[in-house]
């Protein structure tokens, strides 16, 4: 490859890399933008959960007796137990009598169900060392402890919001890595972006929508790109340094496995919580009384607060000990503010110090992309950052399109295509899948066995029919035309909107009326309106993608669009 | 803080981004010929760029300001930043679809003689 200056070469690198990992990105930031409101969109798809958030329940009233419910996860016992399990000291433990090591409960402003799990240890292990957890997990009601049903999938929390860091690809953690490529080389593509564009101030506000269509796309691609720079830049960014123990230093997991666990048991020691079971059964004090201790020393610090975070570890015995954090609803940082008592006793053991310079940092920008404060104004500003990352990108795509139609038309080249048809599905068609899948809860009954699982399906399925289509309609891209399945999706995503939101009054109840005046609830509402926005936008483009009328420059014979 | 009274500093500091976007973006000659252009029998003449840029960056700290009375520094830092981003593509569509709307921001002031 020859460069006549740093500028081509940085536009080639722009080029190329944003076509390969500009269809993960679209993914990355369109379902990011959705995980903003994961825990609404699970509200919305599973009706059984519609009311509104609740503290932590009672520990010894309620909790402890749905922990005792919980079972290890029958996936994970086939697959871990004949790992762990050594087969020549002992037999093997059935499912169900495991005995439980560590139980958790996680909760947050947002959240009217309480996500519960335990951790069960497995007699006879090969490696005594090691953690050898196989877990279950448990999502209930805390107003009466009564369970949500297993079948019914969090679309948001548990598909949309994993889709956007590990595409559901779980396969030796393929989609994570992925991603992190992807995110990698998004921050490339945001610093050849800014060097190539020659007037990043004078062209800051600039869509010139009487120019040509390409001109209007590269505007367009440029400007928001460049306004919500900081964002593009501070999600990647962060997205990679939450993941980065994970993409860059596995080794404490493989070749330096001895030494991570010495530096556990000794980081325990230090801190004065014990690292291992006891051997000696003793039975739980009042975590409540716990619970209470812990919100009075929050008080003092001047960080009241609820408990977003409850651990017990080696439950039944004599060294159980038990940790509470902090709910960090109030503030960017991650900060649990942990306070660790005597599980038997009820002592506290230990008292998370306030964390160092660096530590603040890390915290201050995981905490910004995880966000688990309570801002509903920043959450917002969150989606239109993300959506216009979305813009960015999509404008991307169709710029290179639009830039290469005509020269690969003259030359008979396939290559605009098939890149249109590509950003057919990850632009339109991935919006088709996601509202269909929405769609498919609604209509799915409630007591359907595995209706997650053909929720997935109905997503992955459409995107795929997607694809198909944007392919098989493809053909005008080749002669220098546009691609009619961009209308087409369009319009199919209109009409899917309004549907979702019809089938969520009929199967519910829950109109607009309802959850905006007489019984608010704005999860539901958030999320019907949001349908109501896609699809009234879509129609709106369907409409205008539709009216332009493709005329043949008399003196150049290129096809352009009026 | 109160949950009101951060919502009137949110607000107002909503109000003073788009502002100073404005007031940025009629500093460029471009988007200012754009702006005064569109309104019949009316002389375009020359921004006062200086000046324009000068009011913007006012309005923009005192956006900052209005976001640090609501929140934490950390999370008004984060509003601060994304509503900049939001309000420009605003102003940015604004002056695409129906720049004179923001006629009434090039204030005598702003015009150079």
């Amino acid at each position: 490859m020859q460069f006549n200056s740093t500028r081509q070469a940085m536009a080639w690198l722009h080029t190329w890399l944003g076509l390969i990992l500009g269809f993960v990105l679209m993914v990355c930031f369109f379902f990011g933008a959705l995980s903003v409101f994961d825990r609404e969109i699970d509200r919305w798809s599973i009706p059984e959960t519609r009311f509104d958030p609740q503290p932590m329940p009672s520990f010894d009233n309620m909790l402890m007796d749905v922990f005792s419910r919980i079972e290890p996860e029958e996936n994970e016992y086939k697959r871990q137990m004949p790992r762990y399990h050594d087969s020549d000291a002992g037999p093997m433990t059935p499912r169900t009598e495991l005995p439980a090591d560590e139980y958790w409960a996680y909760t947050t402003h947002r959240d009217p169900v309480l996500r519960m799990g335990a951790g069960f240890r497995v007699p006879f292990p090969k490696d005594p060392e090691s953690h050898n957890h196989i877990h279950g997990e448990i999502t209930i009601d805390p107003r009466s402890g009564a369970s949500v049903p297993d079948n019914h999938l969090k679309i948001g929390s548990e598909w949309f919001y994993p889709l956007h860091y590990s595409l559901n690809i779980n396969w030796n953690f393929l989609g994570f890595f992925i991603v992190g490529i992807a995110g990698f080389f998004m921050l490339v593509a945001l610093i050849t972006g800014v060097w190539i564009h020659r007037k990043i101030f004078k062209e800051f506000f600039t869509f010139r929508r009487d120019k040509s269509k390409q001109r209007r796309i590269l505007d367009m691609h440029n400007m928001t790109g460049v306004v919500a720079l900081p964002f593009h830049f501070f999600f990647a960014f962060t997205g990679l340094i939450i993941f980065i123990a994970f993409y860059y230093m596995p080794v404490t997991n493989t070749m330096l496995q001895p030494l991570h666990n010495m530096h556990q048991a000794l980081e325990a020691q230090q801190q004065g919580l014990p690292h291992e079971r006891s051997g000696i059964d003793a039975p739980l004090g009042s975590v409540d009384a716990m619970v209470t201790e812990a919100k009075r020393r929050w008080a003092s610090r001047d960080m009241a607060g609820e408990v977003g975070f409850l651990q017990i570890h080696h439950v039944g015995d004599a060294n159980a000990y038990v940790s509470i954090y902090r709910a960090g609803s109030d503030r960017v940082s991650l900060v649990g503010e942990g306070i660790h008592f005597n599980g038997v006793t009820g002592d506290v053991l230990r008292e998370d110090p306030p964390h160092g310079i660096s530590e603040s940092i890390a915290e201050f920008l995981t905490g910004l992309h995880l966000q688990h404060f309570e801002h509903w104004f920043l959450r917002w500003l969150y989606v239109i950052g993300g959506l216009l990352g979305c813009m960015c990108i999509a404008t991307g795509f169709m710029f290179f399109v639009e830039k290469r139609k005509q020269q690969h038309a003259n030359a008979g080249s396939q290559g605009s295509r098939i890149v249109d048809a590509f950003a057919v599905t990850t632009v339109t068609g991935m919006i088709v899948a996601t509202i269909a899948m929405l769609l498919a809860n609604r209509i799915i009954p409630g007591t359907t066995e595995g209706k997650g699982d053909i929720e997935k399906w109905v997503f992955c399925i459409t995107w795929a029919l997607m694809f198909i289509h944007a392919v098989v309609r493809s053909r005008p891209v080749a002669s220098a035309r546009s691609n009619p399945a961009w209308a087409a999706q369009c319009r199919l995503i209109s009409v899917l909107s309004f549907i979702a939101v019809l089938a969520n009054w009929l199967t519910t109840g829950d109109h607009l009326i309802k959850t905006l005046i007489t019984d608010t609830y704005w999860a539901v509402a958030g999320v019907d309106l949001s349908l109501i926005a896609s699809g009234i936008i879509a129609g709106v483009v369907a409409h205008r993608i539709t009216a332009l009328k493709p005329v043949r420059d008399t003196e150049t014979g290129e096809v352009v669009y009026e | 803080m109160s949950d009101h009274s951060a919502t009137l500093w949110l607000i107002l500091a909503s109000a003073l981004t788009f502002k100073a976007m404005v007031l940025f973006s009629l500093s460029l000659k471009a988007h200012w010929k754009q702006v005064l252009s569109a309104v019949r029998n009316s002389t375009a003449g020359k921004p006062h760029s200086q000046r324009l840029k000068t009011c913007g960056w006012i309005l923009l700290v005192l956006s900052g300001a209005s976001c640090l009375r609501a929140d934490h520094a950390s999370m008004a830092v984060l509003v601060w930043i994304l509503l900049i981003s939001a309000a420009a593509f605003i102003v940015a569509m604004i002056l695409a679809y129906r720049p004179s709307w923001l006629r009434l921001f090039a204030l005598p002031i702003f015009v150079r003689r």
